[in-house]
């Protein structure tokens, strides 16, 4: 027996095979990789479980041809929270796995939970909202199960192509989802539009890939980084440089285009609009911290060599998105658009925390994107608790939210707290989160694009403000009949926002945990370089 | 130009069977297409000189209603066609990959016939 350097054993085969080909037993090779994965195996078994027991229900002629969509709900709830169990059982801190092609550290492990959570909570609260939007197919769930195992293993991948794999599962699904209410033509609308700028992104992101082939031969991170870690001439590959800054600015276009900052967000209101609002809470959520984990690995641990280009390109696009998103928002009537500009804005003050390329920078872009997703669960899930018998149908404008205050104290404060939590108004953690991204871009010497990002975060702060005007002291003319808030939608809404003001007074935990995210990428820059 | 340097010619080295493969491939063809245009009887009508388009008129309105199912079964095609994509180099090295190989392909098979159940389940393959 002898140990390679993963640390696993394999055999040597005796003296008189030497000559013949090594036959190495890969059952043995790959014993620790299937541990590692455990999760998401779980998970895709799961998946397949609900297919099959689905589609048995659903066509069944004695049961009746049953709806089936709770069950299959609370089902994949189920499946989550044993998911998040398995997921945390993990005890190793570093491996490499499958041929250098997926790795697991402390911030795969971390945002792997954070994602998983998440999802758990958006299933969570709209389950109610699926059922009275009518969206009958067990297979949404399934899907969004799908679109998580793709978010789950995007955030593990070490390896252009397991990234692209990764990226395709989960927008393939979020296409879907986007569709997924086959009688209403904006929703189809949001499909289509999301799959044609999708595809359009993802192409560009194998442009840019294809050219990092073409110019180093490889696609794994892992030659990549070591390829790249010798800066002086002797090196070929800095031929090539101006080659590899073209590839990497496609990569970050397509990456930008996925999160929806500025002069690509042209999707993200429509979508976010036309899709059936279940699907919006999840594209609002969940890929957002997915995609930040991965291109932070990209961008600050691999190729960081060459953040001059990246963080010029980034420090532009955060100015647009923070710009657009504030001054855009000021017109909006509707909520989902509302809230649709106002996470591009928020992509733009996570871009600039990413421009700042510092540990403590990237301690505050999680930061923020935890606080950001625990804030925008809240806001939706009050959304969804504003039901009346006439906003049905329509889609729910500001008028919907005027006099929450009166009908229903509580709910009206949890609102107030999330949009000021979002505006970052100081006794709450969305403060805190702004506070770190402003103090982190001015140590990097940001002056400019913070100037402006704070500048924009007071025009913001206006059409938030008037939100919470509109709760407290609009007077709403009309008599309506609004629906009781679920129990689910009041627990998450009630949690959410005891953490948003709990966190302001002590986030160490959440600091701490950001902390050993972000050194998981600096660690293996400084251990380089 | 030390790309086409003779010596140390990456290129030649990695693209020269695919230069030949090429040439072998665009004379085959061309004998081929060419002996069966020359000494094969011909008797052209419109049917057999049109288009191929799958029993639809290739030459009309694209605005017309199109059968979902069309849709449905070429993707359900696609997809088994690429499983034989899949299936060939896997027969062809079973040999060198052991267990492992063996098994990761009967798991691609098991996730492609619980596709197949549910296809088959909900109607997808049902044309009345």
């Amino acid at each position: 027996m002898k140990v390679n350097q993963n640390g696993i054993y394999f055999s040597v085969p005796s003296k008189k095979f030497v000559n013949k080909k090594i036959k190495m037993d890969f059952s043995i090779l790959f014993q620790n990789n299937l541990k590692m994965f455990l999760p998401e195996i779980f998970l895709a078994t799961s998946i397949l479980i609900l297919t099959l027991h689905g589609s048995f229900i659903i066509s069944s002629r004695h049961l009746g041809f049953p709806l089936i969509v709770r069950s299959v709900s609370k089902l994949s709830i189920l499946i989550l929270l044993l998911t998040v169990f398995l997921s945390n059982n993990n005890s190793i801190n570093f491996m490499l796995t499958y041929q250098n092609t997926f790795m697991f550290d402390l911030l795969t492990f971390y945002v792997k939970e954070i994602i998983l959570i998440s999802v758990l909570l958006c299933v969570f609260i709209f389950e109610n909202s699926i059922i009275r939007n009518q969206i009958n197919n067990f297979e949404y769930f399934i899907l969004l199960l799908s679109a998580t195992l793709g978010l789950l293993l995007l955030v593990n991948s070490y390896d252009f192509l397991s990234l692209y794999l990764a990226i395709e599962m989960q927008s393939l699904c979020l296409y879907v989802l986007a569709g997924a209410k086959r009688n209403s033509s904006f929703s189809t609308d949001a499909g289509i539009k999301y799959f044609i700028l999708g595809s359009f992104s993802s192409a560009l992101l194998l442009f840019g890939i294809s050219f990092i082939y073409g110019c180093t031969g490889t696609t794994n991170f892992d030659s990549l980084s070591l390829l790249l870690a010798q800066p002086d001439s002797t090196n070929t590959i800095f031929s090539l440089n101006s080659l590899i800054e073209k590839a990497l600015l496609c990569i970050a276009t397509a990456f930008l285009f996925k999160i929806a900052a500025a002069p690509f967000h042209m999707w993200s209101p429509d979508v976010y609009e036309g899709s059936p609002t279940s699907s919006t809470i999840f594209f609002a959520v969940v890929p957002k911290i997915a995609l930040f984990a991965i291109f932070l690995r990209i961008f600050q641990s691999i190729f960081f060599i060459f953040e001059d280009v990246i963080v010029f390109a980034l420090i532009l696009f955060s100015m647009t998105s923070v710009i657009v998103g504030s001054f855009v928002a000021l017109k909006q009537k509707k909520l989902k658009r509302l809230l649709a500009y106002s996470s591009i804005s928020h992509v733009g003050y996570l871009l600039l925390a990413f421009a700042s390329n510092s540990l403590e920078a990237t301690v505050s872009l999680f930061f923020y994107l935890v606080i950001y997703m625990l804030t925008s669960i809240s806001i939706w899930s009050i959304v969804l608790s504003l039901n009346t018998i006439e906003n049905q149908k329509s889609p729910k404008t500001l008028i919907d939210l005027s006099a929450i205050a009166v009908t229903n104290p509580i709910l009206g404060f949890s609102a107030m707290v999330a949009f000021f939590s979002l505006a970052g108004v100081p006794p709450l953690a969305g403060f805190l989160a702004k506070m770190k991204i402003f103090t982190a871009a001015l140590g990097a010497s940001l002056f400019f694009p913070s100037f402006v990002a704070i500048l924009s975060s007071v025009i913001s702060s206006y059409y938030y403000i008037r939100i919470v005007k509109t709760i407290y002291f609009e007077k709403n003319q009309r008599c309506f009949f609004i629906f009781p808030v679920s129990y689910s939608c009041a627990l998450t809404t009630g949690i959410s926002t005891f953490f948003l003001i709990f966190l302001f007074i002590n986030p160490t935990l959440v600091l701490l945990i950001t902390q050993k995210m972000a050194l998981c990428l600096f660690l293996i820059k400084r251990c380089l370089s | 130009m030390p790309f086409f340097n003779k010596k140390m010619s990456f290129l030649i080295q990695e693209y020269l069977p695919i230069l030949i493969l090429f040439f072998v491939a665009s004379g085959l063809a061309c004998i081929i297409l060419g002996a069966s245009y020359l000494l094969g009887t011909q008797k052209p009508d419109t049917e057999k000189v049109s288009v191929y388009e799958c029993g639809f008129n290739p030459y009309e309105d694209s605005r017309n209603k199109f059968d979902v199912r069309f849709y449905v079964i070429a993707i359900i095609f696609l997809v088994f066609d690429l499983e034989a994509m899949f299936l060939f180099p896997w027969a062809v090295s079973l040999g060198q990959i052991t267990s492992m190989g063996f098994w990761t392909m009967m798991d691609f098979l098991l996730e492609l016939v619980i596709g197949f159940i549910y296809a088959w389940n909900i109607g997808a393959l049902e044309w009345e």
